[in-house]
């Protein structure tokens, strides 16, 4: 069964064969299909002009067409409606244009949640170091650290921050432009603008702004004109002292097919990790969540959520959003018991099972040595390193013994496991390029 | 197709369905004007599918047809012709048109895909002297913004209520707002988006109609007959913003001044205004003077005093000259009141003997 909206575009195809392209650009350009009722389809046009000439001049070749296409199709009305909204965006021409009046909502286009603020936002010693940036960018923005670029996995609560400070800056100051974008919304503005020949409204919509949230710049890595229009855009904005603000899931310097020179500009500003967090802000967190939705639960079992679900915050969120609609359809409170029933599913102690090799496959590739070099027994430096930081994710994320781990690695001690697992962990402490490494080959590994 | 009519009446109606023309049109038909011959009369109808116009003429029909032809020559060709009759004839694809000097023949374009003009039921609708209907929307649409970023503000706003009719017009940096009768009441809740180029050729069309003028109109279309003319327009489906609680109602300072003296003082400060028409207005209600400023480094300065009548306190601040000069258009009195509420806030400006309207505009930054 195809859908609507297949069923229509299907439909055009025909109707573009048997119609003249001019009558078939006027007239059928922005219709679709509203809905499709015991056999009857709604077909949404822009106009009554469209209504009323599709009604009476194409009427037959539309049933035809629809017909053939699906035999439930008996007849077609029209009806009136826009649709999705296209933007279309202008140049403004009036050079320094006097404030507008303030008709309602004129400026409310900040793309910005709301509902992300500094106050919402649960402080702990993974995240405090960019709570504490945030602030500092929402008193003195533009100044105190730009760009603020704020990394690390997914779910710890990146967004809600970026956020925040667009919220807290609007407050403060509602005269001044705050635009909220993902990296993908950018660049897809970018290429729209491409192909309306409108590059020159694009780079006014984003230079106009006195403060610019990125996030998930990690992505415009791969996107090879709108990371040069980023480039520009970065410069003109730090140039005027404009605040930029942006989320990553990796340190710049990790981040594959960044080039140097937008490297080296994130690394002018603040760089901030944020960090999984540890069990007393898990626990802190469960708890306030649970209190924003005016729920009580019992000490043991919040405690055991932040035990049970380990790093990230979001599935820490589900975890507990799970409890709390069991609790909202009983009447009884819930007990420990219950608890570990219900996040049997969720809990992250169960990790999928993945084959040895699989992961040697990976990692090898990732570092660009042979797969077969891990097994062997040589110690060329640009294979032990790979193969000591397989040995690692080996036994942290998938729990295999040491014994197995050497064994299933070209028959190597217990010993020289654990000592690589040590070696890593310890390089872990004060080298960033390894944990955003790690970070990625994790993410590769998922 | 045969037919023979007046060559004054054919070009005006040749001339005024041209408008509406578009001559970038995706569909060739629609660079032509459709005419129909029939019974006693000739009907042409243009339309670029925002809105559409059909004007009917006496003629002596002897054979009855349609045919499209290309609009830019029609009117090039009739705008020369003399004498009294025009008689035209369709042989194949070709029209020939006789006067009494010329004859030219026209190729014509395929008039099967030139549509239909929407029909608007009568349910719904309100009554004017075309007149008043006019001048309301003229009295607002040079405020309508250029871009098509917000429709509603590219649009004039209609409100028909308790026997008036209320016309707005904004761009978000000055609004302004007329209201005039209707004749009767409306008829449901009127309250209708007109995209401000379609509300410009209605205004042309009431013009030159006169009498009275019935707007039908439902969630999509607005339509009148004026004279001959049939006239219909999209009109927009949006929320235009509730300006009603930004005009302010107490003012620091007012001013009257003289029309007249007003429109010189800011027409000979244009000369010298920058590119953003930058003028600073300076109330002195001690003096009893209105000083305008306009400065462009590259041209010079120039400082315009005014006697004015003034109540408040002193006060200065800096307008867009050109958003201010535009207010006066709307006006008839010998003097205009200027109302003020301090920096950063809107100026309202009003004839001083007639409160049916107003207009708002916003300061400048600097």
């Amino acid at each position: 069964m195809t859908t609507t909206k297949e069923l229509w575009e299907n439909a055009l195809v025909e109707l573009e064969l048997t119609i003249s392209k001019p009558n078939f650009n006027t007239w059928f350009k922005d219709t679709h299909v509203v809905k499709v009722e015991d056999g009857t389809v709604f077909l949404g046009v822009p106009s009554q002009f469209a209504r009323d000439w599709l009604s009476t001049k194409f009427h037959k070749d539309i049933l035809r067409s629809l017909r053939g296409l699906s035999d439930t199709v008996r007849t077609v009305e029209y009806i009136i409606s826009r649709g999705p909204k296209k933007h279309t965006d202008e140049p403004r021409t009036v050079p320094a244009p006097p404030s507008e009046l303030p008709l309602e909502n004129v400026h409310a286009k900040t793309n910005l949640n709301p509902r992300f603020t500094l106050s919402s936002f649960v402080v702990g010693p993974f995240n405090e170091l960019a709570h504490a940036a945030a602030q500092a960018v929402i008193r003195k923005p533009g100044i105190a650290y730009n760009p603020l670029l704020i990394y690390g996995p997914t779910g710890l609560g990146k967004t809600h921050l970026i956020q925040a400070i667009g919220n807290h800056f609007r407050m403060s100051a509602p005269e001044r432009k705050v635009q909220y974008v993902t990296s993908e919304k950018f660049s897809m503005d970018y290429v729209a603008s491409l192909q309306a020949g409108k590059v020159q409204s694009f780079k006014e919509k984003y230079r106009q702004y006195d403060l610019l949230i990125m996030d998930d710049v990690q992505f415009l890595a791969k996107m090879e004109k709108t990371k040069e229009e980023f480039f520009h855009l970065f410069n003109y904005l730090h140039d005027g002292n404009k605040q930029l603000v942006f989320s990553s899931d990796q340190h710049p310097n990790v981040i594959q097919n960044l080039e140097d020179r937008l490297r080296s500009r994130f690394n002018a500003g603040m760089i901030i990790s944020v960090t999984p967090p540890d069990h007393e802000s898990r626990l802190a967190i469960v708890r306030t969540k649970a209190a924003a939705h005016n729920v009580i639960l019992p000490d043991e079992v919040l405690e055991y959520l932040a035990t049970a679900v380990e790093g990230n915050v979001r599935e820490l969120e589900g975890a507990l959003n799970l409890l709390l609609i069991q609790f909202e359809l009983r009447s009884e409170p819930l007990t420990l018991n219950d608890a570990k029933m219900l996040l049997r599913g969720a809990s992250s102690a169960t990790k999928k099972a993945v084959s040895v090799q699989e992961v040697v496959r990976t990692i090898s590739g990732f570092y660009g040595v042979e797969e077969s070099s891990i097994y062997e027994k040589t110690r060329r430096k640009e294979v032990v390193r790979p193969r000591q930081v397989i040995m690692f994710l080996l036994r942290e994320d998938f729990k295999i013994s040491f014994p197995t781990i050497g064994e299933k690695l070209g028959g190597r001690d217990h010993t020289t496991v654990i000592h690589s697992c040590e070696k890593i962990k310890n390089d872990l402490r004060n080298d960033s390029v390894l944990s955003g490494e790690l970070n990625q080959i994790r993410l590769m590994l998922k | 197709m045969k037919f023979d009519t007046n060559t004054d009446e054919l070009r005006n109606a040749v001339t005024t369905a041209a408008r509406f023309v578009e001559r970038r049109a995706n569909l060739p038909a629609l660079a032509g004007i459709l005419i129909s011959a029939e019974g006693s009369r000739l009907t042409l109808r243009a339309t670029n599918l925002e809105c559409g116009v059909e004007i009917t003429i006496p003629a002596k029909v002897a054979t009855a047809g349609v045919v499209a032809v290309p609009a830019a020559i029609l009117s090039g060709f009739l705008g020369n012709a003399r004498g009294k009759v025009v008689s035209g004839t369709v042989s194949g694809e070709v029209l020939k048109l006789e006067t009494e000097r010329a004859s030219a023949s026209i190729k014509t374009l395929p008039h099967d895909d030139f549509p239909v003009l929407p029909r608007v039921s009568a349910e719904r609708s309100f009554t004017a002297k075309a007149g008043d209907l006019s001048r309301a929307i003229r009295s607002v649409a040079y405020c309508a913004s250029l871009s098509a970023v917000k429709p509603e503000q590219q649009s004039v706003l209609l409100v028909g209520d308790a026997g008036k009719l209320t016309a707005v017009a904004t761009d978000s940096f000055r609004l302004a707002e007329k209201t005039v009768p209707l004749r009767g009441s409306a008829t449901g809740t009127a309250s209708l988006l007109v995209p401000a180029r379609n509300a410009a050729e209605l205004m042309r069309i009431l013009d030159a109609g006169g009498g009275e003028a019935e707007i039908y109109f439902n969630e999509n279309q607005l339509s009148t007959h004026v004279g001959d003319i049939y006239y219909t327009s999209r009109i927009i489906d949006a929320a235009f913003p509730n300006y009603k609680q930004i005009v302010p109602k107490t003012f620091l300072t007012e001013a009257l001044v003289l029309r007249e003296d007003f429109g010189a003082a800011l027409k000979s400060l244009s000369i010298f205004a920058d590119k953003s028409s930058h003028v600073t207005l300076a109330v002195d209600p001690k003096e009893k003077t209105i000083t305008l400023t306009s400065r462009n480094p590259d041209v010079g300065e120039q400082v315009s005093t005014l006697r004015a009548t003034i109540t408040g306190e002193a006060v200065s601040m800096s307008f867009n000259g050109r958003y201010l000069a535009d207010s006066l258009q709307s006006t008839s009195g010998d003097s205009i009141k200027l109302q003020f509420n301090g920096a950063g806030k809107a100026i309202l400006i009003k004839d001083a003997g007639d409160d049916s309207f107003f207009y708002l505009a916003m300061p400048m930054n600097r």
